[in-house]
């Protein structure tokens, strides 16, 4: 097995079938002056920094471990993995951050190694309880993956210049009309789980979509959605002919005031966004009444991992109510924390009580108010690939 | 002669390795998803309007580049051939750009031409425009207007380069060999000067038309969502979330190639074709 290959030059490793039954100390001092690759999305300079900056040297100073984060987003590290697994060769990365389609494609092509999340000792204060924690995409992790943050979508406007945004995606859709040329979403994630959110709101609610793909109710809520869109489309940005490419092009074009609204995954970068200057002082996260997705983001080991030991010693350090509290802060990164934090040790329950909060965050009872889970990883697949071949095709 | 061949043989072999591994995943027997030898595949996505769509753009707005930036070349060298200080100044700045890195010349046109950039800004306080909606698009439009400019302002200096050196070494010789056996200032210009340069050009022409077709960072920060530019499907077809359509972007590559293979013909036949003539 390329396993076994990859493992060859460092004996000082232990082989994946030992680290099943070794113990956690043992495992944690064999990992001990090892080198740790971390293939993840680079895209957000706050996460960046808190990763380089804040874990890295932590991680070096306790478990004498080299934390090297690399550049990697979902469909690359899948396809990375396979052409290895093809190829024969080792591998090339110990973690990855996945979660959704990826870890359900990784699984399918048998590309992660596992179970193993259930040996990290933190994994005790995880929030098991929680749905969006304890499922991806409706997927078991079955521990194959191991949580790291919760994020909840949001809308986000400028409060000066639209001081009474719409509240609903029927009212958006007035709002559009009315507003010609001053809406748009963009072609990656953040764009279709807007249409996801969409078409949960004309299909009757979240419920209705939750227990696998259903390709009759997928085809008639998803023709709704392309109605609506249809109808909205010549007051949407440029006639809805173009669309950005990614959510970064759709911020920018929110920073110029050539859009009214922008959009986002995490409720809280409307908060890091406006620290760095990006955004005005005004601009506001908003959640629809109809409801917007909760999705948790997860850490997964590739089954050719040169060092599974060491990534097990970092995704458990990253679970630690330490590390989860720094990346909590809104002016690190605004993730949310998979830990529960009432079960936490009296201090720690106290510091996430008291974590300064924004005046722009939104707040943690409408957050769980309005949360909707993620159904099957199909529903996200058919809608990308549909809207590229229905609605973006086929414009002014 | 043999290390030539050696080192020739290198520098092509990550190439003919990449079309022997596209042809063999585009027809089923690589990639993601094996099934034995099927042209399904191939049928599928060349049968796709989009596809061909794609093309038509790649090769509309990379030809529309190369010939503007030609021609700009032409201009210079002609026009700031001599030795005077003006001469070398306008030389100098056509071949500024040379070193400025595709992205960041996209980034600048971004910056620049955006419905939001300077120039609207520009025109927003001189009063010519309302809003950022009154600009013309020209960054994601949908001719592709502001990728043409990039890539012609990018490729202009190599192409200036090349067409300021052939009349440097071998233009001045030969013309005043042509007025010395009594030929007027036109006929310089027809028999010599312009044959000279559009040969000497060819070859980078042709080169500068594979790379603007070819070209992701630009395409990807300028160019519209529809049609798709092909370097642009290609990569979406590589990172669809449909892990059996990922393998449509090997074909793509393919059509990449031929679209390249196609133009470096076209140039071995107009030269074996001109080579015959008088020149």
């Amino acid at each position: 097995m390329s396993l076994a290959k990859a493992s060859c030059g460092r004996s000082s490793t232990p082989q994946p079938r030992d680290l099943a039954r070794a113990p956690w100390d043992s495992l944690a001092s064999g990992a001990r002056g090892t080198t740790v690759t971390w293939r993840m999305w680079r895209g957000d300079p706050s996460i960046n920094a808190y990763v380089d900056r804040w874990v890295s040297p932590r991680v070096l100073q306790r478990y004498g471990i080299n934390l090297n984060a690399v550049e990697g987003q979902g469909p690359e590290i899948v396809n990375q993995l396979q052409v290895e697994k093809e190829a024969g060769a080792g591998g090339t990365a110990d973690l990855v951050w996945i979660n959704g389609e990826t870890f359900h494609q990784l699984r399918q092509a048998d590309l992660l190694y596992g179970p193993w999340s259930g040996r990290l000792p933190h994994a005790a204060w995880v929030d098991s309880a929680s749905p969006i924690i304890s499922r991806d995409f409706e997927q078991d992790p079955a521990g194959y993956e191991s949580p790291w943050g919760t994020v909840q979508f949001a809308l986000i406007y400028d409060s000066a210049r639209t001081p009474a945004p719409p509240r609903s995606y029927a009212e958006l859709r007035e709002w559009i009309l009315a507003h010609p040329g001053r809406f748009t979403h963009d072609q990656a994630f953040a764009g279709i789980t807007f249409l996801k959110q969409l078409m949960y709101a004309l299909g009757g609610g979240v419920e209705r979509f939750q227990g696998g793909f259903h390709e009759e109710l997928y085809r008639t809520s998803s023709n709704r959605v392309w109605r609506w869109l249809e109808e909205v489309r010549p007051s949407l940005w440029r006639r809805g002919g173009s669309y950005p490419p990614g959510v970064a092009e759709l911020h920018r074009l929110f920073a110029n005031g050539e859009v009214d609204f922008t959009m986002s995954n995490n409720q809280n970068e409307v908060v890091t966004k406006v620290a760095q200057g990006i955004f005005p002082a005004t601009a506001r996260a908003l959640l629809l009444g109809d409801g917007t997705i909760a999705n948790a983001h997860f850490l997964g080991i590739p089954a050719n991992a040169p060092n599974p030991a060491g990534a097990m010693v970092v995704a458990d350090f990253l679970l630690s109510p330490e590390a989860q509290l720094e990346k909590a802060r809104s002016t690190v990164w605004g993730d949310g924390t998979v830990l529960a934090v009432d079960r936490l040790p009296g201090p720690w329950a106290r510091r996430f009580a008291e974590l300064a909060r924004d005046p722009r965050a939104l707040s943690r009872d409408s957050l769980a108010r309005y949360a909707r889970p993620e159904v099957a990883p199909e529903y996200h697949e058919r809608l990308a690939r549909d809207w590229r071949s229905r609605i973006r095709r086929g414009g002014s | 002669m043999r290390w030539g061949l050696l080192a020739a043989a290198l520098v092509a072999s990550p190439v003919a390795a990449g079309v022997v591994y596209s042809a063999a995943a585009a027809t089923g027997l690589a990639g993601f998803d094996p099934r034995g030898f099927s042209t399904d595949r191939l049928s599928r996505v060349l049968g796709e309007p989009a596809v061909w769509e794609s093309l038509a753009w790649t090769v509309r707005t990379a030809s529309l580049a190369t010939l503007l930036a030609s021609a700009l070349a032409v201009l210079v060298a002609m026009t700031f051939r001599r030795g005077r200080g003006v001469d070398r100044l306008a030389r100098t700045l056509a071949v500024l750009p040379l070193p400025v890195p595709h992205l960041v010349a996209a980034t600048t046109a971004v910056l620049l031409l955006a419905q939001s950039g300077l120039l609207s800004r520009l025109g927003f306080a001189a009063g010519w425009l309302a809003g950022p909606a009154d600009m013309p698009p020209l960054v994601y439009d949908r001719g592709g207007l502001g990728l043409v400019l990039t890539l012609t302002w990018k490729e202009l200096p190599f192409l200036a380069l090349v067409a300021t050196t052939l009349l440097a070494t071998r233009g001045a010789a030969l013309e005043e060999t042509a007025r010395g056996l009594g030929a007027g200032p036109w006929d310089t210009f027809r028999l010599v000067t312009w044959p000279l340069l559009w040969r000497g050009l060819l070859p980078s022409i042709v080169a500068v038309f594979a790379f603007a077709a070819g070209s992701y960072e630009a395409a990807a920060m300028l160019a519209p969502s529809d049609p798709l530019a092909l370097p642009l499907l290609t990569l979406e077809r590589y990172t669809d979330p449909d892990l059996a359509r990922r393998g449509d972007a090997f074909v793509l590559v393919l059509v990449g190639l031929m679209l390249t293979g196609a133009a470096v013909g076209l140039h071995e036949w107009v030269r074996y074709r001109t080579t015959e003539l008088p020149g």
